[in-house]
């Protein structure tokens, strides 16, 4: 009896006696990100650590147990690791790394291209107010909405502060936690990339536009490249103080690049850093859709709104660089392709401006102008998310 | 799963989230057009005291060349001097000095020691 008994516990133990349709369901979907990533190369270095991330928190297990497994579980190693995401520690050491390896001359060298970058964040706004329309939650709504920053860690680090199931909202609710939904969304419509804004941005230009050559950058000096990080970290830090843990760790990481002298702590912070939270981020956030919280309609809601966002935010750019050719001289002139490239998806986005720019004039480089707006939708974002933490914590 | 239960109600659309949506774009654009208008001005800036330094530059070298005054004796002393240096030298010169070792191999019909007027001083 006791035998039967010891083995029946065994059984009860296994995934196959817990397994559940959601379970199933959701360990296909980390199947299906990590063969998107494998076989057609969309964004490896997030959808595999991803995927198999989806996979390793959706194994089935006893929730009763005595020992801890899953993610949700106080003391469970994912657990430990999840700590990271819910208190917006790896969104920040990213936005380090991405500091330390990105050359703002771009932006410094034609400025006004910046105001493309904020234009983008339209698609923000109005999906705020469309998810509150749907009957979202304040913060909720701000967290979905940030989806259309095609930014995963701005995402993230909104979606813990406002969305992590920890906090109340204003009318006394719990809110729910979106992390994984919300994550997931950005995620993949970081890689959709060059799915989604070809044809809003063909939709929204004319040849002639498309065609437009722009003026060839400036060289930039030294003492530009060293002021922009400290000008820019000192405005954004008393425009929106919520923003810090990002901007201000996006700006250190470019003086560390910029200074010359801290060589190999910039070399850390964007190669061997970075790559570390990438797993760590990519891991914890896969393992947080285990299909109890994952599989909802609000879920489906919030990938459709996301879209939404990301659609109205590539639009945004685009008619803002149009409408900003109205008052600009002819050689002066942006290609609105250009204004596409709003959106933070680093450097996506920028690289399908210049692609569709070389199919209509093979010799009309754009990756060194669209640069610009794309960080500038990066800093953008950022700003956004700490107003929207300012106005709604 | 729960049921979906989608509302779509404009009147959720409060004072409050307005401001918040409307503002909130405000100051991103506001912010980051700060942020343009400064380095678009600080480049203006820097051309500005660049090119007023060059022109400074220009103005103290065309003052140090104004400043110069040579006599004619100056002037022939120099020319005179020049004169002598180049007519002291060759036509074609080297100006690369080199040392070549010469090494000669010992053979007794060349030796001096026992060469023919060693032997008489003997005699």
């Amino acid at each position: 009896m006791d035998t039967l008994q010891t083995l029946f516990s065994l059984w009860e133990d296994t995934g196959f006696h817990n397994a559940s349709l959601g379970n199933l369901l959701m360990i296909l979907v980390g199947i299906v990100l990590v063969f998107l990533a494998i076989r057609y190369s969309y964004k490896p270095l997030l959808l595999i650590p991803l995927g198999m991330g989806v996979i390793l928190g959706n194994i089935p297990f006893l929730h009763e147990a005595a020992y801890h497994t899953g993610i949700y579980q106080e003391g469970s190693v994912l657990n430990y690791l999840f700590f990271g995401v819910l208190k917006g520690i790896y969104p920040a050491l990213i936005f380090l790394g991405l500091g330390a390896m990105t050359d703002l001359s771009p932006l410094i060298s034609n400025p006004k291209l910046m105001l493309l970058g904020a234009a983008a964040q339209v698609g923000i706004f109005a999906t705020f107010l469309g998810a509150m329309v749907l009957g979202f939650p304040m913060a909720e709504s701000a967290a979905i909405a940030i989806i259309g920053g095609a930014d995963g860690n701005t995402a993230i680090f909104l979606t813990s502060q406002l969305a992590s199931g920890f906090h109340g909202s204003e009318t006394g609710l719990a809110m729910q936690n979106l992390i994984g939904p919300i994550a997931i969304a950005a995620y993949i419509y970081m890689s959709l990339v060059p799915v989604i804004q070809p044809p809003i941005m063909k939709l929204l230009t004319t040849k002639k536009e498309r065609l437009i050559r722009m003026k060839p950058p400036r060289t930039v000096s030294k003492f530009e490249k060293i002021l922009f990080p400290l000008f820019g970290l000192l405005l954004s830090a008393f425009v929106a103080p919520a923003s810090l843990p990002l901007l201000g760790m996006f700006f250190f990481g470019n003086i560390l690049k910029e200074s010359g002298l801290t060589k190999q702590l910039a070399t850390t912070a964007s190669t061997i850093l970075i790559d570390i939270v990438l797993i760590l981020i990519g891991l914890t956030v896969g393992a947080s859709t285990q299909a109890d919280v994952f599989l909802k309609w609000e879920s489906i809601l919030i990938f459709v709104l996301g879209a939404i966002a990301f659609m109205i935010a590539t639009a945004g750019g685009v008619v803002f660089a149009k409408v900003m050719n109205l008052f600009l001289k002819k050689e002066n002139r942006i290609n609105p392709l250009v204004g596409a490239a709003g959106v933070a998806a680093v450097p996506d986005s920028a690289k399908i401006a210049h692609e569709m720019g070389l199919k209509e004039d093979p010799t009309n480089h754009l990756i060194g102008h669209a640069m610009a707006p794309n960080i500038a939708g990066l800093i953008g974002s950022a700003i956004t998310a700490g107003l929207l933490l300012g106005f709604l914590l | 799963m729960k049921t979906l239960a989608i509302t779509f109600d404009l009147s959720l659309i409060d004072h409050y989230t307005l401001v918040i949506a409307i503002a909130g774009y405000c100051i991103v654009l506001a912010a980051l057009a700060f942020i343009a208008y400064f380095f678009t001005r600080l480049h203006s800036l820097q051309d500005f005291l660049t090119k007023r330094r060059m022109v400074v530059q220009e103005s103290i070298s065309k003052e140090q060349k104004s400043k110069v005054v040579m006599t004619g004796e100056e002037n022939a002393a120099i020319a005179a001097a020049l004169f002598l240096f180049f007519s002291e030298l060759h036509d074609e010169e080297k100006y690369v000095m080199t040392i070549r070792k010469v090494s000669k191999t010992y053979s007794p019909w060349s030796s001096k020691i026992y060469g023919i007027w060693n032997t008489m001083k003997h005699w």
